[in-house]
């Protein structure tokens, strides 16, 4: 496993990454009774050991990292990335060394659209996050968007696809997208910019503290929660969420990829059952997916029979998966960004009280599932 | 540009720019008295960040944060004088030839041992104390309630630090300290004692902006690195030794980063005080009140 554990990357998504991951490997060697041994595979079953990297976030500290874990621990596999300026970087070795390389949490398009041989995804990717806000934003009849982004391969590749994305569909939405430097610290200027813009919505594309910053400062200013804000990603799930911004996080709008009115697969109970039991908390998608790319590595070894990286992303690229949230996952060699990528689907929260739990938080969008419609400020 | 917006824009710059000031004077007033850099000026800021924190958290609650401050101020200044006792004053004691390379090597290890000691003690989270108080309209300007106090306390401590400075007899002690050091040994000064405290002091000035931005900007293991970047920046700018020069530099770089990132882009914000920063150096290479000196 790949994944930041230390600043300047999001250590705590790196730590709920880890969580998820080590479950996986209990699975794995309880459940499953380890690798190969069944399904006409002769080799004898084998338990699976976890090797830890920490990326930092940081693209050197990646490559160094996805060197070691497959020079030093001849790993199989590698997955748990989440800065998808840190996965790009090492993605190349990926492919020199033929080891398969998931990505559990790095959504930057290029990570599949540059078409590595050894390189998989199973988290949303730059377009399902611009179609899932821009399709709630329709649905809100919102029509100014100002996009707070912040320059990383993340906050550009979403600016990049929310315009072609309005662009070819013709929304009739008008999108004022600002690129802010991830290390500032004062975001205030381009907010006061914004305010006296007057949006519709506030898209917040910061990962981890600017995230933060961005909500409080907004809220400072008379912005937010005046102007609606969307969050990118599940930040807001985390505990520290209430605990760093207090009522200030109050109708934040945010993306997740899971939410408890969900069905589950057979596997992702389990993985949310025994979460509870091991870590005394409530599963979050860092964790279920991280898990679900562990037991899908898994599968592929099985599949393949071997413990030949060259032969497990051939099977990961034949082979149909069970995961936490769906079965038939699958990584074809399609084309442009699909190319060897499965999306999980994706939710729009609100939280509405202070100190919610996200699952309480209603979900605004997709229609389909929808709870709860979006509550502004009184 | 709206006349309202533009004067929102200054405000905002000159706020942050005091805030910068604390952190500059602090980097400066240790280079002119001990003629050494800490590199390691942006982890006191975090300590003073995480001793506010915990200080409102675990023990005053948050209704206290203002005995909070001068408790987490005076925490920081001890600890730097430890460090400054343990592992600095030997350099100075032993005459070292390469004085300024072992200054260097010791405070920039130090920025990785307590970074690396916040993520192992605190763990990787953000943490915030509840604001200093509710927001504040300044002018056109809506800020939020703990930076209006940040920027009041960074006043009230430049103001303060310029007294002690100016007026009493170990002010004097520190600026003939400042000027000679072997000058203010003929003159009966306990220079190892004057170190100590002057260290104490710099990195007490970085705790105490750590401690009044700790609502405002979060507290966590990196969220000192940037502010070093700015430190020096400022002194450069303003002329390294220079006390004026820091709070003149910290006003202009606060208003140039505001400015640049609104009227150009966000994404190059840094780069807008790197620019000031080479402008000045091509103008004034010695800062703006930086003085030319020789060394034999």
């Amino acid at each position: 496993m790949l994944t930041p554990l230390s600043p300047p990357g999001d250590p705590s998504a790196g730590q709920l990454i880890q969580r998820g991951a080590e479950l996986g490997v209990q699975y794995i060697n309880t459940v499953m009774g380890g690798v190969f041994g069944k399904g006409g595979c002769s080799l004898p079953a084998a338990p699976v050991r976890l090797a830890v990297e920490d990326d930092s976030g940081l693209p050197e500290k990646s490559v160094a990292g996805f060197r070691r874990l497959v020079t030093e621990d001849r790993a199989a596999g590698v997955f748990g990335a989440f800065h998808s300026s840190a996965m790009l970087a090492a993605a190349p070795l990926a492919d020199e060394f033929m080891v398969p390389y998931i990505s559990t949490q790095a959504s930057a398009a290029d990570i599949t659209k540059k078409h590595f041989a050894a390189v998989f995804r199973t988290h949303p990717i730059d377009p399902d996050r611009a179609a899932a806000w821009l399709g709630w934003i329709q649905a809100q009849g919102w029509h100014r968007v100002a996009m707070l982004a912040e320059n990383t391969d993340y906050g550009i590749g979403l600016v990049e696809a929310t315009k072609a994305l309005i662009a070819q569909k013709k929304l009739g939405v008008t999108l004022d997208a600002v690129i802010f430097d991830r290390t500032s610290s004062d975001l205030t200027p381009q907010l006061l910019k914004f305010k006296a813009a007057k949006p519709d919505v506030l898209l917040n594309v910061g990962v981890g503290t600017p995230a933060y910053l961005i909500i409080k400062q907004a809220h400072d200013i008379g912005l937010f929660p005046q102007t609606p804000m969307l969050g990118s990603y599940d930040f807001p799930v985390r505990a520290e969420y209430w605990k760093n911004l207090r009522p200030a996080g109050n109708y934040l709008a945010f993306i997740s990829y899971y939410h408890p009115r969900m069905a589950l697969t057979s596997l992702g109970k389990w993985a949310a059952v025994e979460y509870a039991k091991r870590f005394h908390d409530t599963a979050i998608y860092s964790n279920l997916n991280s898990f679900g790319d562990a037991v899908i590595l898994a599968q592929a070894m099985n599949l393949a029979c071997s413990r030949d990286p060259k032969r497990i992303v051939a099977a990961l690229e034949q082979g149909r998966f069970d995961t936490w949230i769906g079965s038939g996952v699958t990584f074809p060699r399609a084309d442009g960004v699909a190319w060897h990528q499965w999306s999980p689907p994706m939710v729009i929260l609100q939280y509405t009280q202070p100190d919610e739990t996200y699952d309480q938080a209603q979900i605004l969008y997709p229609i389909g599932m929808k709870t709860g419609t979006y509550q502004a400020p009184r | 540009m709206d006349l309202t917006l533009l004067t929102q824009y200054v405000l905002a710059g000159l706020v942050i720019g005091v805030i910068y000031c604390l952190m500059a004077v602090g980097i400066t007033f240790i280079y002119s008295v001990m003629k050494m850099i800490n590199w390691a000026m942006g982890e006191f800021y975090m300590i003073g960040g995480y001793a506010q924190y915990l200080l409102i958290a675990s023990w005053l609650g948050p209704q206290r944060w203002a005995l909070a401050l001068p408790l987490a101020v005076l925490g920081v200044a001890a600890l730097g004088m430890v460090v400054q006792r343990v592992l600095l004053r030997p350099m100075f004691v032993g005459q070292l030839e390469r004085l300024d390379e072992y200054a260097t090597i010791v405070t920039i290890s130090l920025t990785v041992l307590f970074r690396n000691l916040a993520v192992v003690v605190f763990g990787p989270y953000q943490f915030s104390p509840r604001d200093y108080a509710p927001p504040f309209q300044l002018g056109p300007l809506p800020i939020n309630g703990s930076r209006f106090v940040a920027f009041l306390g960074a006043v009230v401590l430049l103001g303060l630090f310029a007294a002690v400075v100016r007026r009493t007899w170990f002010g004097l002690a520190l600026r003939g300290v400042a000027q000679n050091r072997l000058g203010a040994i003929a003159a009966g000064i306990n220079l190892p004692r004057i170190d100590m405290l002057a260290f104490g002091i710099g990195v007490g000035l970085a705790g105490a902006a750590g401690a009044l931005l700790a609502p405002v900007f979060l507290v966590y293991p990196e969220s000192g690195a940037l502010s070093t970047v700015k430190g020096f920046e400022i002194i450069v700018i303003g002329g390294l030794g220079s006390l004026p020069g820091s709070i003149v530099g910290g006003l202009l770089l606060g208003l140039v980063e505001s400015l640049g990132s609104v009227l150009i882009s966000p994404a190059f914000r840094d780069v807008y005080g790197f620019g000031l920063l080479l402008l000045i150096l091509a103008l004034r290479p010695t800062g703006l009140w930086g003085e030319q000196a020789r060394e034999a």
